[in-house]
């Protein structure tokens, strides 16, 4: 198709699978999963102090990479196309600037990327990678949301049953885990500071639990 | 009301803080620092209950959870009525309202009583075994009747306004009560750097210390605790959870707490606050320092009010100010019952006597008591209370060494007040519920916690050590062992001097002989709340129940709220009298959680209303919402159902949609169908072996429907998959059936054929889906893409890489309507996007959206199945008519290959798919009907098949079924009868399922 950044019929030939930029043109507006819950109009309106913060980072590029840690041409080749390596470490990440990768499983890594760049990286992916591997794009179905504040850590508590004490979750750390009656992939991105990775269908659902697990400490929703 | 049984100083109560509460519609005063218990024995209330059975009249006994009693409803309105509730566990607020829950109209002037004490003596032990249970067609009316006069309360007929929620813990080290052996077991390990948890039941640490008068290095014992909490509290690590009882105990040294945060404040917890939280901890190691609980004698009217525990007269003295009489005689086994007397002449009122069923017993205590020149009646015992609503005197006599029998003449006593010492009970609750039986120890008359397998550490009562300078010290031997178990060093902790009091030996004794036998006698109560006494239990045994867990199912010892507390080991005790054997030989009942009551609202924490269970949106949800969808649960998805317009019934909605579809065009979010990205080069091959179909020769750019099997031949899900490159495929499965596929390759791969190089992805979520289906979809299609989606250049069963309304998008034109059909698949974050533009330049062509409804109606029209309704794991794809989608001409064999030729798969006359037509057009056959061949015939009559799915069909003026016929394939044309549970028949011809377009060219168009 003219109007889509597709990979050229070689190209794709090469690496026998389909890629395409499933993000249209500016003039068209993404809804992330939480797209409902006004969180701009919130944050302009709503308390701005309180135990806990939630922002929403959104419309980030999500790739979803499978691979062998044992081949080393293809850990090289994450690093050409990010600049960093993959976390081989279980429950760790790594990041570069804009780039972060969460160690999912010991084949399974979440590479989050600025969400116009996501095309340009899986193509590259496509053209370092190696041998037998998948690149998925996942952006559309999850969220990233960041929580923070004095309270962060009770709110935690009381969604999974992951032990969070700083001396067993320092900063980098990552779990895929029970989160209340859902899951989420949670980070720690600072001292106060975590992002949760979570399904688009869930969003609504945690989006009600985290204001009813905040509710005693105050929740301010940030821009 | 004046507080006639208060003293004027003393206690840990705040004077100068009143607090007014009600207590059976009457008001009554109380102060900051009160429990309910404390303020109604302040006040001089006497009864607080009517017993179960009996309805005899019952005060306040204990000083905490072994409470039997004072169990009462507490409650300001009708939302916040909470049952249940131990008067001794709550704290007194302003404005608390308590009623007593048995007794009617009131506790005080019981009509009941009459009936109860008739209906008493007709209730033997073992009633509802002989009575109730036959015959068994009368029971709810028994049991409404049981109820009404029983019953501990009941729940609030309004919601519950309050917030309760749950939270995860971790720690090191998990104490179980703040008592001396508790807090020096927190103090050691927190020093040492763990990780550590304390809690307890009462609302302020101290336990035992906070009842007496005992000194630490010479000061209050009670300033100790206060530096010991203040130092906790400096500790990053630890947590302290005052007014939180360790209910459970389970597996794996995981612990629930239940936290009382709000109860003290209020009626209602504050805004915003949450009232009880329930605590989830794992801990490493555990210390149960859990104490002991007194035990009581069993003696004739021992439920008359006034009578009550030594340790509890002790500690409403001490801790709260109120000395609950005026004239106290102590009945004791063991030295620790003269501490009641000596803190009641320290209060300056009236020790009657101290009797003492021992012959001579000379220890600290007991000197004490002589030296205040007390009246100890050695060698005797209270064998019988007079009184009603109080105690008004007793009888003394003295007994055999033994304690066996009454040897003695019989002396009255006035007296209004009997506080009884059995000796102690370890709390040893806890430490049986991970499965530990508990061991008796003749030494402290008791049992102690069993082996166990849990990282559990004991210090203190509950290992039988009741003098504080030995608690202190097993508590900090527990710490530093958690200590060193964690990998931590030794903390350094210098213990406070405790006074070592010289302890006579106790006597081992539990049932007070009468005068008369026990079954003459007057009541002895073990069990006060379900009312079972001595004589009960020893019918139970002459009549065969030698086991203890049959005597307590017998007598309902044990079956209260509280669990036996008081009353299992004088059973017990009383049972292995009875059979002539030891205790031990008798054995003992083990507890479970919980512990105490717990609120249901605890335990569902924040999982209630809107957060009960996750509801799954797709991306165009909203717009359901605003189109007056109605919606059905598919799995955790509310999927629209069918969208009505005002005034429409639900089958005019569907006739409405569904000649839509076939006439023009509609619209169906199909989202939620499970999607699997598959990679790798030998995807194709892994697609063979789990489809039963081929998948060898499936070009890039083409989608093939396909049936998954389980390794039984059955059929469990199926959906189409395409082939979006040579290494690269999508798959569809089942809304519901998602999460089980995934795991299912997932499974395959990695246990079976890990050779194969193929990787799974859940893209479910990315990835919304848009089904315009109807002859004019390609019109619709074509105006919102540039590209070409004719016939000639798209075909059915491709897929194309297009352009719709601006946004990427992977359309498939597959048809599960049998109509030219086209899925759009875009990026969720475009979903909605697509949705509405598609709407926009639909209008013209009457675009028309339709739910989960209309789209079963439509491939029922063609006879496609739903996996998990035509088939429910017992049919093969042969059943099913689909034999088509079954190749044996695989190289490698497929995922139920071999189940399906098993003998029983292949025999005749199997339940077969086939359609059903009604000779009325008018009768839809309700789904799940079972076919007869002669509705006239003998029941039961032989069955041969039933209903799976069927609708009324607008399109074809007429009802259609899909549904299993024995042989069915085989008897096109023939009759067969649905009889209906309203005595009608309905009559059917079997037909092929495919109802409409049967050669398939309107998808082709």
């Amino acid at each position: 198709m003219s109007d889509l950044n597709v990979m050229t019929p070689e190209e794709s030939a090469a690496t026998k699978a389909a890629v395409m930029d499933q993000v249209p043109g500016p003039e068209i507006q993404g809804q992330s999963p939480l797209h409902h819950a006004e969180l701009e109009s919130l944050a302009k309106q709503g308390p701005k102090t309180g135990g806990v913060h939630l922002r929403e980072l959104k419309l980030l590029g999500h790739l979803t990479l499978r691979c062998n840690p044992a081949n080393g041409d293809q850990l090289a080749a994450v690093e050409r196309v990010l600049g960093v390596a993959l976390p081989l470490q279980p429950l760790t990440s790594t990041e570069n600037g804009g780039y972060s990768i969460r160690w999912m499983s010991p084949d399974e890594w979440l590479i989050l990327v600025p969400g116009l760049e996501t095309f340009e990286i899986e193509a590259k992916f496509r053209d370092e990678m190696p041998g037998h591997y998948s690149l998925v794009n996942s952006s559309g179905g999850s969220t990233v949301l960041e929580l923070s504040g004095d309270n962060v850590l009770e709110v935690l508590k009381k969604s999974t049953p992951v032990d969070l004490h700083p001396k067993e979750f320092p900063v980098g750390k990552v779990v895929s885990t029970l989160f209340a009656k859902s899951t989420a992939t949670i980070r720690r991105s600072g001292e106060q500071r975590y992002e949760l990775v979570i399904r688009r269908s869930f969003s609504d659902y945690i989006w009600l639990w985290l204001q009813d697990a905040s509710r005693e400490f105050g929740l301010v929703i940030d821009a | 009301m004046t507080q006639q049984n208060r003293l004027t100083s003393g206690g840990r109560i705040d004077r100068s803080k009143p607090l007014t509460f009600t207590y059976n519609g009457k008001q009554y005063k109380g102060f900051q620092g009160d429990t309910l218990a404390s303020a109604m024995l302040a006040n001089g209330i006497n009864v607080v209950a009517r017993s179960f059975k009996y309805s005899r009249p019952r005060g306040i006994v204990a000083c905490g959870a072994e409470e039997p009693n004072a169990v009462l409803q507490l409650g300001a309105t009708e939302a916040t009525q909470v049952p249940n509730v131990r008067a001794t566990q709550q704290e007194l607020f302003d404005g608390l309202v308590s009623a007593s829950t048995n007794g009617w109209p009131s506790v005080d002037t019981d009509v009941m009583g009459l009936m109860g004490k008739v209906g008493g003596d007709m209730m033997p032990p073992g009633f509802y075994y002989k009575t109730f249970m036959f015959p068994q067609s009368m029971w709810h009316t028994y049991e409404a009747v049981i109820r009404k006069a029983a019953g501990l309360g009941r729940a609030p007929r309004e919601s519950d306004p309050d917030r309760y929620d749950s939270i995860n813990q971790h720690c090191d080290v998990m104490i179980v009560g703040a008592g001396p052996a508790g807090l020096a077991a927190a103090l050691t390990a927190a020093r040492g750097g763990a990780r550590v948890i304390i809690a307890d039941e009462q609302n302020e640490f101290g336990g035992s210390l906070l009842n007496g008068k005992e000194t630490l290095d010479g000061k209050p014992a009670a300033e100790w605790v206060r530096a010991v909490v203040e130092e906790l509290s400096t500790y990053e690590d630890v947590l302290m959870l005052p007014r939180s009882t360790v209910n459970g105990y389970h597996d794996h040294n995981f612990l629930t707490i239940h936290e009382r945060r709000t109860d003290h404040l209020a009626d209602i917890a504050p805004v915003n606050q949450v009232r009880q939280r329930m605590h989830r901890v794992r801990a490493k190691w555990v210390v149960l320092a859990t104490g002991a609980h007194e035990r009581p004698l069993v003696y004739a009217n021992n439920d008359v009010p006034g009578c009550m525990l030594s340790g509890a007269v002790s500690a409403y003295i001490n801790r709260y100010g109120v000395v609950p009489g005026t004239e106290l005689v102590v009945m004791t086994t063991n030295d620790y019952g003269y501490q009641a007397a000596l803190d009641w002449a320290d209060a300056g009122r009236k020790v009657v006597a101290i009797v003492d069923t021992r012959e001579a017993a000379v220890g600290d205590r007991t000197e004490a008591a002589r030296k205040r020149g007390l009246n100890i009646i050695s060698g005797s015992a209270v064998i019988e209370v007079q009184g009603s609503k109080r105690v008004s005197g007793v009888s003394v006599a003295a007994l055999s060494a033994s304690g066996s029998k009454v040897i003695g003449s019989v002396t009255k006593l006035k007296a209004d007040t009997v506080a009884s010492s059995g000796g102690w009970s370890p709390v040893i609750h806890l430490s049986c519920h991970t499965g530990s039986r508990p061991v008796w120890n003749d030494e402290i008359v008791g049992f102690l916690p069993g082996d166990t397998v849990q990282k559990q550490l004991t210090a203190g009562g509950i290992n039988g050590q009741y003098e504080t300078a030995v608690a202190l010290r097993e508590g900090f031997d527990a710490g530093q062992k958690a200590l060193a178990e964690v990998g931590l060093a030794a903390a350094e902790v210098v213990l406070p001097q405790a006074q070592m009091l010289k302890v006579a030996a106790p006597m081992s004794l539990f049932h007070i002989p009468h005068l008369k036998p026990t079954s003459q006698a007057p009541k002895q109560f073990v069990d006060y709340q379900t009312d079972v006494t001595a004589a009960g239990i020893e019918i139970a045994c002459r009549e065969g129940f030698e086991a203890i867990e049959h005597v307590k199912r017998y007598t309902a010892m044990g079956f209260g709220t509280d669990q036996g507390k008081l009353g299992n080991i004088n059973g017990m005790a009383v049972a292995a009298k009875a059979l002539n054997q030891s205790i031990p030989e008798t054995g003992t009942t083990v507890f479970r959680p919980n512990y105490t009551p717990i609120a249901f609202g605890a335990i569902a924490g924040s999982h209630s209303g809107a957060l009960f269970e996750p509801k799954r949106f797709t991306a165009m949800h909203k717009w359901h919402v605003e189109h007056g969808a109605e919606f059905e649960d598919v799995g955790q998805w509310k999927r629209p159902w069918y969208f009505p317009k005002a005034g429409e019934t639900m089958q005019q909605t569907l006739n409405r949609e569904c000649l839509a579809v076939r006439n023009s065009v509609g619209i169906l979010d199909a989202s939620t169908l499970g999607k699997i990205d598959v990679q790798g080069k030998d995807a194709r091959e892994f697609l063979g072996r789990v489809y039963t179909n081929a998948w060898a020769k499936l070009a890039v750019g083409k989608c093939r429907y396909g049936l998954m099997c389980g390794e039984d031949g059955m059929v469990f899900d199926d959906g189409v998959t395409a082939c979006l490159g040579e290494n690269h495929f999508v798959m569809t499965t089942t809304t519901g059936g998602a999460a089980r596929v995934y795991e299912w390759l997932e499974i395959y791969h990695q246990t079976e054929w890990p050779e194969l190089e193929v990787y799974f992805n859940t893209v479910t979520d990315h990835w919304s889906t848009a089904t315009i289906t109807g002859p004019n979809s390609r019109k619709l299609l074509a105006e919102l893409t540039d590209a070409d989606v004719s016939n000639e250049n798209f075909s059915y069963m491709d897929w194309k890489q297009i352009t719709v309304a601006g946004v990427p998008a992977r359309v498939f034109r597959i048809s599960f309507t049998g109509e030219l059909s086209f899925e759009i698949n875009v990026q969720a974050n475009y979903g909605m996007h697509v949705w509405e533009k598609l709407h926009e330049a639909g209008a013209k062509y009457g675009l028309t959206p339709y739910g989960t409804e209309t789209m079963h109606i439509l491939r029922a029209e063609k006879g496609f199945i739903i996996a998990g309704q035509d088939t429910d794991g017992s049919v093969h794809p042969f059943d099913l008519g689909m034999g088509w989608c079954v190749s044996n001409q695989k190289p490698f064999s497929y995922i139920g290959k071999r189940g399906m030729s098993r003998s029983d798969c292949t025999r005749e006359n199997r339940k077969q798919m086939v359609g059903l037509k009604t000779k009325d057009p008018k009768q839809v056959i309700p789904e799940g009907s079972q076919a007869v061949l002669d509705p006239n015939g003998p029941v039961p009559m032989p069955i041969e098949g039933h209903i799976t799915s069927s609708y009324w069909s607008e399109n074809l003026g007429h009802s259609i079924a899909m549904g299993f016929i024995k042989g069915g394939l085989d008897k096109m044309g023939e009759t067969v009868y649905y009889p209906l549970a309203n005595g009608t028949v309905i009559e059917a011809e079997i037909c092929s399922p495919i109802f409409f377009d049967p050669k398939g060219e309107r998808q082709n168009v």
